[in-house]
């Protein structure tokens, strides 16, 4: 149940994306709402279920958008390694782990992006590229993380016991 | 261990997935994942356009108020010379009619489209739209704007969605030209031009091009670019081309039908010891809220043609 609704939001958030959310620009980029989501399941929740959801997350993107299948599954898979760093805590809190894994995913997920784009055929700028999408890409992706972090937070089943106990911090302190 | 098997899965999984889908195997998946999609694609749309409406309206409103004041004397200025054109076209018309000739091809077939979804990738400028290769629509095919001047070209087709190339798309190349006048140089007179979008630009004059001056094409590449948008490059070095003046596809190349507008010039680069000339171009169709297209179907382009 708890994988149906992960996937359902994912879906959702990949259509958002390339529909509602692609008319909405910050710094010339449109947040990466799926980029996001995967992150934040994948700090919050833990590894068995970032293996899973993580991926599924890359595919819903890569359907619904006009990269080759896969560019997004295989963009992703640093976000479940970057994540499973995060989750050793050194402070007392969930969300400074999660935006700087939000910004080190979306920094590495660009760059496997735009290493498919330019394997597969497309014109590629590289310079342009890292300077006007990439980069803004890091810093937009880490900026709109609040938005996601606080519902899949909210829906932890590690949170919802603790509800009210504390803000941002981590229930397991 | 259990980490790196499934990363080990993953990566397989995924490059293999690159392979089939860069050989369209995956077209049926991208083409019902976009069926199944398309309803709550336009319930999403619908609740955040008005958002963005409002989002765009704030942060445009200074730039807003100039272009409106910009486009009241663009009708003043168009109103008076529609008067004056009024007997050139009935004459145009007259002679035409006795020559035979058939001028904006009126035997055109446009397909109609919806633009359903963009790329939110950075990298690439495309949207899709909701007909396909079941409506007779092609890769190559040239999508025109509802007023006809240009959008781009099919990129990629599904049975009932096409991902077409935005003309500021990196990857896209379009052979232009450009009539400027060729007896004046550096003067900024020309038979066709349009109002500058760019805030402070000189409004073109009032007075109509001179009969008696000479006017010649320049051609250039009109290129997509992730920095300017719209770039028309290649121009001769001793090219003057004014603000304003529109660009339009030469033909050449049989990729796109001559005489499509595609913009209008907005700066010229000015680059000593250049081999070549730049301008940054204006698209005369606003590609960033695109909602309806219309596909040209009629036009074959070179690279469709078969030998």
């Amino acid at each position: 149940m708890r994988y149906a609704g992960a996937f359902l939001v994912a879906w959702v958030l990949a259509v958002a994306n390339v529909s509602a959310f692609s008319y909405i620009k910050v710094l010339g980029v449109t947040p990466d709402f799926v980029l996001i989501f995967a992150t934040c399941w994948a700090v919050i929740r833990g590894e068995p279920e970032a293996l899973m959801v993580v991926p599924f997350a890359g595919l819903m993107r890569d359907l619904l958008s006009s990269d080759p299948i896969g560019t997004s599954m295989l963009g992703f898979v640093p976000i479940v390694l970057f994540a499973a760093i995060a989750r050793v805590q050194v402070i007392d809190s969930d969300f400074p782990p999660t935006v700087a894994v939000v910004a080190a995913g979306s920094l590495t997920f660009g760059i496997i992006q735009t290493l498919v784009l330019g394997v597969t055929g497309q014109h590629i700028e590289i310079w342009q590229v890292f300077i006007r999408v990439i980069v803004p890409g890091v810093i937009v992706n880490a900026l709109f993380t609040p938005i996601v972090y606080l519902p899949v937070r909210w829906s932890s089943p590690r949170f919802t016991g603790l509800r009210g106990s504390r803000g941002l911090a981590s229930p397991y302190s | 261990m259990r980490l790196i098997w499934w990363l080990a899965t993953v990566v397989t999984v995924s490059l293999v997935s690159i392979f089939l889908s860069h050989h369209h195997a995956t077209d049926p998946a991208h083409n019902l994942t976009l069926t199944v999609s398309a309803p709550l694609e336009d319930v999403l749309y619908d609740a955040v356009h008005p958002i963005d409406n409002i989002y765009e309206g704030i942060a445009d409103r200074g730039d807003l108020v100039r272009e409106n004041e910009e486009l009241r004397a663009e009708i003043e200025r168009l109103q008076a010379e529609l008067a004056s054109r009024e007997n050139n076209d009935q004459r145009i018309a007259a002679l035409e009619d006795a020559l035979g000739v058939k001028l904006n091809r009126p035997d055109d077939k446009l397909l109609a489209a919806n633009v359903v979804a963009q790329d939110p990738s950075g990298q690439k400028r495309l949207v899709a739209i909701d007909r396909g290769s079941g409506d007779g629509v092609e890769e190559g095919m040239v999508i025109l704007s509802r007023s006809g001047s240009l959008v781009g070209t099919v990129a990629t087709t599904y049975k009932d969605y096409a991902w077409i190339r935005l003309i500021t798309d990196p990857d896209s190349a379009v052979n232009a030209q450009v009539e400027v006048n060729a007896t004046q140089p550096g003067n900024n007179t020309s038979p066709l031009t349009a109002p500058s979008a760019t805030p402070g630009a000189a409004t073109p004059s009032v007075t109509p091009a001179p009969t008696s001056s000479e006017t010649t094409s320049v051609r250039g590449v009109a290129d997509g670019n992730l920095r300017q948008g719209l770039v028309l490059d290649l121009l001769p070095p001793d090219a003057n081309i004014p603000k304003g003046t529109l660009v339009v596809t030469s033909g050449l190349g049989g990729n796109y039908p001559a005489g499509i507008l595609i913009g209008s010039i907005k700066d010229l680069q000015q680059r000593p010891q250049a081999a070549f000339k730049k301008a940054v171009l204006e698209p005369a169709t606003q590609l960033s809220s695109l909602e309806t297209v219309l596909v040209l179907v009629s036009f074959k382009p070179a690279r469709l043609e078969v030998p």
